[in-house]
C-alpha cells in the first residue's frame, strides 16, 4: 500500500516536473527567438556609444534627435496606464494590449528598469485594498514576464486606496483610480 | 439598583432574540433599549471654564452609550445649579431624569477644582460626591476620572475613560498618526516615519505601537516604542508588510507579507524578527486580529471569490469560513471580550460595521451613519466600538444600534482607529 502511494506521489511529481518544464518552455520561447537579434543589437548599442564623441563632432543634431525621441517614448511609458473593474485584478483586452505596446519598448529599450503601482479606488477598505494594489500591480508584472521581459527588470509596489489620481467620490473617478501606473527607474 | 436589574433583564433578552433570526442579515434599527436619562444642569463658578468642561461631561456620557443627557432647556431652572434640594427631587422625576450631575467650577491661579455630585432620582442619595483638583491644561483627566467612577457606581460598568484612541490623520495629503482619549481630549501627533503612515495598533500594554510607513519607498512595518519614543524596523521585507495586530501574549504578532508572490498572513517574533508562514492560499489573505485568549485568529481572505471574514484555530490550524452574507465582509476584529468578531460588511456598496459571534451565527449589521463605515475598533470592555466614517471623523457607537456619536472634530480626515485597553 505505501509503496503503490509512494509511487503514485512519484508518478505525480515526475509528471508535474514536465508540465511545469512545458510551462518554462512555453514561456522561454518566445524569448529565445528574440534573444539572438538582442545580443547583437546591445553589442551595436554599446558599440556607436563608445564612438559617438566622434560623430557628435561631425554631426550634432542625430543624436539629439534620438535622445528627445527616447525622452518621448519614455514619457509615453510613463502616461500608460491600465485598468481594473472593481475588486479585481484580472486584465482586460485593453489592459492587455496596453502591457504589449509597454512590453515593446522594453523590449527596444534593455537598459530600461521600472516599478508597477498598485492602485485601488477608495471603496474598498483600507487594509485589504493595500493587497489588492498589490495584486493589480503583479498581475500587470506577470503579463511583461509573459510577454518576454525579464522579472528583474521589474519591482512591484502597492500604495492601496492612497494617491488617488481623481480625489472625486464617483463612478468616473474610481474607475480612474482602480489603475497600475508604470514607473521607469533611474531616470 | 433597580434600574441595574432592568439594563441586565434587557441584555439577556436581547440575544434571545436576536436567535429567533439567525442567519440572516438584520439591521438592528435601536430596539426599545432606552438609555438612561441624566439631568445636568449647568455647572456654576468661572464662565470661561464652566461650559468647557460641562460640554466635556455631556460628550463622555453620550459616548459611554448608556446615558443620555436631557437638555437644560427642559429644566424648571434652566440656568447653573450647584447642589439640588432634597424637595426639588420630585421635579426632576417629572421630566424623567434617573440621575442627577450637578457640579462647581473654581480656580486659584493654574489649578482648577471641579465639585462634583450624582443623586440617584430613583433612590434619593448621593451615589457619589467628589472633588478633583488639576492644572487648566489637564481639566479633561478629572473629567474622565469622575466619568469613569460614574459608569462603576451607577450600573457597575468597568471604567473607559481612562483608554486611548490611535488613529491615522490626513492633512495636506499627509498621513500622520495621532493619539487622543477615546473622547477625542488630550490630541497629539505621536511620532512616525515620513508622509504615509497606515495601519496604527497598540500593543496590549498600550506602551507600544506598530504601524506600515512607506519611509523608505516601500510599505515596511515599524514599531514605535511609547516610553523611548524610538522607533524599530519589525519588517522590511520584498512586497507589502502590512497590517499588524499583536498577540495577547505580546512576544510576537501577525501581519501581512507578500514576500513569497501574494499577501499572506505570517507571525512576526517581535525580539528576532523571524518570521513564520501562518496562511497558504492562491488569494489574498490578510487583517489578522487574535481572540484574547490567543487560541485563535480571525482574517480577511478572497480565497472564495470575494473578500470574507475566517477564523482559524491556531493550534490545529483549521480555517472555517464564518461570513456568508454580502459580498465584501473585511477588516475584522475581536471583541475583548472573545465572543464575538466585528467587521466592515457591505452588500450594497456602502460600508457598514457588522457584528458575528465566533460559531459564525447572528451576524447582525449596525446603521451607524449611512455614509460608509470602515475600521471597526472595539472599547476596551468590549461594550463599544469606535469607526472611522467616509466623511472623515471617528465614531463611537454601541452594539444595539443606537445613533453613533462623533468624537473627533471634523479637522483633517481620520482612518483606521484603534482603541487602546486601559492605559493606567
Amino acid at each position: 500500500m505505501m509503496k503503490l502511494t509512494k509511487g503514485i506521489i512519484l508518478l505525480v511529481v515526475i509528471s508535474m516536473m514536465f508540465f511545469l518544464a512545458g510551462c518554462a518552455k512555453r514561456g522561454v520561447a518566445p524569448v529565445e527567438e528574440v534573444t539572438p537579434p538582442a545580443q547583437p543589437t546591445q553589442e551595436e548599442a554599446t558599440m556607436p556609444e563608445a564612438e559617438m564623441p566622434k560623430m557628435e563632432e561631425e554631426v550634432a543634431v542625430e543624436p539629439m534627435l534620438t535622445t528627445s525621441s527616447l525622452e518621448e517614448e519614455m514619457a509615453t511609458f510613463e502616461q500608460n496606464m491600465i485598468f481594473f473593474e472593481f475588486d479585481k485584478f484580472s486584465l482586460n483586452p485593453e489592459a492587455r494590449k496596453t502591457l504589449a505596446e509597454q512590453a515593446s519598448f522594453l523590449n527596444s529599450n534593455p537598459e530600461i528598469k521600472l516599478r508597477i503601482e498598485g492602485y485601488c479606488d477608495e471603496r474598498g477598505t483600507l487594509e485589504y485594498n493595500l493587497a489588492l494594489g498589490e495584486r493589480r500591480a503583479k498581475s500587470a508584472q506577470e503579463y511583461l514576464v509573459f510577454l518576454g521581459i525579464n522579472p528583474d527588470r521589474i519591482s512591484i509596489i502597492s500604495y492601496g486606496e492612497e494617491r488617488p489620481m481623481d480625489p472625486n467620490h464617483n463612478e468616473d473617478a474610481w474607475a480612474k483610480n482602480r489603475r497600475a501606473q508604470f514607473d521607469i527607474l533611474g531616470k | 439598583m433597580k434600574k441595574k436589574v432592568w439594563l441586565l433583564l434587557l441584555l439577556c433578552i436581547f440575544p434571545t432574540s436576536l436567535a429567533l433570526a439567525a442567519r440572516l442579515d438584520i439591521h438592528i434599527q435601536a430596539r426599545g433599549f432606552t438609555k438612561l436619562k441624566v439631568a445636568m444642569p449647568y455647572f456654576t463658578g468661572p464662565a470661561d471654564l464652566t461650559s468647557g468642561i460641562w460640554s466635556m461631561c455631556a460628550k463622555d456620557l453620550a459616548i459611554s452609550g448608556v446615558f443620555e443627557v436631557l437638555s437644560p432647556q427642559s429644566y424648571i431652572n434652566p440656568g447653573p445649579v450647584s447642589t439640588i434640594a432634597q424637595g426639588t427631587l420630585k421635579d426632576w422625576a417629572l421630566i424623567g431624569a434617573d440621575y442627577i450631575i450637578t457640579g462647581n467650577v473654581s480656580r486659584r491661579s493654574d489649578m482648577v477644582t471641579l465639585d462634583v455630585q450624582v443623586i440617584e432620582v430613583a433612590s434619593a442619595k448621593f451615589i457619589d460626591r467628589k472633588t478633583y483638583s488639576t492644572s487648566a491644561q489637564t481639566i479633561h483627566t478629572a473629567v474622565h476620572a469622575f466619568m469613569d467612577t460614574f459608569l462603576d457606581k451607577s450600573l457597575g460598568l468597568k471604567e473607559m475613560f481612562s483608554s486611548k484612541i490611535i488613529a491615522v490623520r490626513r492633512q495636506n495629503s499627509k498621513k500622520q498618526i495621532c493619539s487622543f482619549w477615546c473622547d477625542a481630549t488630550g490630541w497629539r501627533e505621536i511620532k512616525g516615519l515620513g508622509d504615509l503612515v497606515l495601519n496604527p495598533a497598540w500593543s496590549k500594554d498600550a506602551k507600544k505601537v506598530a504601524f506600515v510607513s512607506y519611509w523608505r519607498d516601500n510599505p515596511d512595518l515599524y514599531l514605535l516604542d511609547l516610553v523611548t519614543n524610538k522607533v524599530e524596523l519589525l519588517s522590511g521585507r520584498k512586497g507589502i508588510n502590512s497590517t499588524p495586530a499583536f498577540h495577547p501574549s505580546g512576544s510576537m504578532m501577525a501581519c501581512t507579507l507578500s514576500i513569497n508572490g501574494n499577501p499572506e498572513i505570517y507571525f512576526l517574533d517581535l525580539a528576532s524578527k523571524k518570521i513564520q508562514q501562518i496562511t497558504r492560499s492562491w488569494a489574498t489573505d490578510t487583517s489578522p486580529s487574535f481572540s484574547p485568549d490567543g487560541k485563535y485568529m480571525a482574517f480577511c481572505s478572497d480565497r472564495c471569490g470575494t473578500p470574507q471574514i475566517y477564523l482559524m484555530d491556531l493550534k490545529e490550524r483549521k480555517v472555517q469560513r464564518l461570513t456568508f452574507e454580502g459580498r465584501y465582509n473585511t477588516e475584522p476584529v475581536f471583541s475583548p471580550r472573545g465572543d464575538m468578531i466585528a467587521f466592515s460588511h457591505s452588500a450594497n456598496g456602502i460600508h457598514q460595521i457588522a457584528l458575528i459571534l465566533t460559531d459564525g451565527s447572528q451576524m447582525t449589521v449596525l446603521p451607524g451613519t449611512g455614509k460608509g463605515d470602515e475600521s471597526p475598533t472595539f472599547s476596551p470592555d468590549g461594550r463599544l466600538i469606535a469607526f472611522a466614517s467616509s466623511d472623515g471623523n471617528i465614531y463611537v457607537t454601541d452594539l444595539v444600534g443606537s445613533k453613533p456619536v462623533r468624537i473627533t472634530n471634523g479637522e483633517g480626515v481620520y482612518s483606521e482607529p484603534s482603541w487602546s485597553l486601559i492605559t493606567k
